[in-house]
């Protein structure tokens, strides 16, 4: 069963981390905000408090940002420069083009049951807006979060009635963010009928050929033809390591569901 | 000569009899009312004695339209019960003339200003910023909250360093979503409902394109990969 690598060691770590910090964020705020509710003592109690969960949630929003810097460094490293910008517009390229339009409008159209399934190449529009609206989220929550990070600092800066409306832009900016995550990406990446139980190639890194053809074929076609298929075909993981993202993903999810749904369900409790 | 002389010093008499009686005339009493108008008199009699509504005469039904600065715009029906209206914000005592007083707590008049993260977090106690009894209007000139002093004398207690323009951050905020919060705090109300909007038109996009992607999976016949 012949496997084709889809993510490098440095982009499945970027995905690790950037999945662990938002955890660590989310969870950070939401149990801080909640503080009131029984349940937002609970989750803020996993992180030592009101008082801590404020300092991790601080120092883990630069480590963020510092993660976004080391992505934009790395961005820049392997943007091919030769020939620039012809393989930015091209299909290995994460910008917007003028074909996401038309296989988004077809996708809907496949879903309707009115037109066959579009034929994808390496980078699907709804992956595009993912990796875009954390390049967006980032800004928004970062920027933010920096002018809340030392708010007698920051009124120098702003008068010190911008910190209220810095708080609420704040807050629905990671309302927006989370339930995105928790709702569309995981649904989206794991828990539809092609992907259930759980789509693994973010953590192994490669995927079923067969599955690929299915699911991208415009890319296997492309590979196939520049004869580069061969270079990146690669071997599935040993079991344990399978099951190690199983169990890992999961975890992740039902945790990220527990924040969901507890601050759907005690946000009538909380002094907004 | 003499009767003359008589008759000079009748009218003489008269002249000064009447004009003292200029100055000890009582005064002519307009329909019983001592003050011309209601906002008058508050401003004369009640805002300084603190006894409100003590006249022998009770002032005409019809009360006079006035417009107040700063506290509402155009012409508004003043009348002794509308405490609402009165002109509290630059008074030493605020709280002057407001029934039991001392029997109330500050939420039972000010249940939105108890909800404040200050209060609800942070525990402290209204006195704390608007200091002790009499609690002076906040933009008296001796109250510690007024803006030329607030920063250094309420904020910094707390807020190391808490500048003017810290002291600017608005402790009692109002629900950002009211349409009332458009008035007194635009700033907010837009960016709020901006945020809400982008928040929104993002889910209108992909809950629809989650859903039905879901079901037209979850309905397609099973089927082999590569096919």
């Amino acid at each position: 069963m012949s496997r084709i690598r889809r993510f490098t060691l440095a982009q499945r770590l970027f995905h690790l981390l950037l999945m662990l910090s938002f955890m660590t964020q989310a969870a950070t705020g939401l149990g801080r905000m909640y503080i009131e509710t029984k349940w937002g003592s609970l989750v803020a109690s996993f992180f030592g408090g009101y008082e801590l969960s404020l300092t991790i949630h601080k120092w883990v929003g630069l480590f963020m940002l510092s993660l976004l810097g080391a992505h934009i460094i790395y961005v820049l490293a392997t943007i091919e420069w030769r020939g620039f910008p012809r393989r930015l517009l091209g299909p290995d390229s994460l910008l917007p083009h003028k074909d996401d339009l038309k296989q988004a409008l077809g996708h809907l159209g496949w879903m309707l049951g009115l037109a066959p399934l579009p034929r994808l190449d390496r980078w699907t529009y709804w992956e595009k807006f993912d990796y875009w609206a954390v390049f967006w989220g980032l800004f928004i929550l970062g920027g933010t979060g920096l002018l809340l990070f030392n708010p007698v600092a920051s009124s120098r800066l702003l008068p010190g009635w911008g910190l209220n409306v810095t708080l609420w832009v704040h807050r629905i900016e990671a309302a927006l963010a989370m339930a995105h995550i928790f709702v569309i990406h995981f649904f989206i990446g794991h828990l539809r009928r092609e992907n259930f139980p759980m789509d693994l190639v973010m953590f192994e890194g490669s995927v079923d050929r067969a599955k690929l053809s299915h699911e991208r074929p415009a890319w296997v076609e492309r590979l196939q033809r520049e004869g580069r298929l061969e270079d990146l075909q690669t071997l599935p993981k040993p079991f344990p390591w399978r099951a190690a993202y199983y169990i890992f993903g999961y975890a992740a999810m039902i945790a990220c569901l527990f924040l969901f749904v507890g601050a759907l369900a005690y946000s009538r409790l909380v002094t907004w | 000569m003499i009767r003359i002389g008589c008759r000079g010093c009748l009218s003489w008499c008269l002249l000064v009899a009447v004009g003292l009686g200029f100055f000890f005339w009582p005064p002519e009493a307009t329909a019983q009312e001592e003050v011309a108008s209601a906002l008058r008199r508050y401003k004369d009699r009640e805002a300084s004695t603190g006894y409100y509504e003590e006249y022998e005469v009770r002032p005409r039904r019809q009360r006079p339209l006035v417009g107040v600065p700063g506290v509402a715009r155009g012409s508004f029906p003043y009348s002794p019960s509308a405490a609402a209206v009165r002109i509290t914000t630059r008074l030493a005592d605020s709280h002057r003339g407001v029934q039991f007083y001392y029997n109330r707590r500050c939420q039972d008049c000010h249940p939105q200003q108890a909800r404040d993260y200050h209060t609800t977090r942070g525990k402290l106690t209204c006195r704390q910023c608007h200091g002790g009894e009499p609690i002076a209007s906040i933009q008296h000139y001796y109250s510690p909250l007024n803006p030329i002093r607030r920063h250094a004398y309420v904020c910094a207690k707390c807020h190391q360093g808490a500048s003017t323009s810290f002291a600017s951050y608005v402790v009692h905020e109002p629900s950002p979503a009211a349409l009332e919060t458009r008035r007194s705090f635009p700033v907010l109300f837009y960016a709020f409902w901006i945020m809400v909007a982008l928040a929104g038109g993002t889910f209108l996009v992909f809950l629809p394109h989650t859903v039905l992607w879901g079901l037209r999976e979850l309905l397609a016949r099973r089927r082999k990969h590569g096919e």
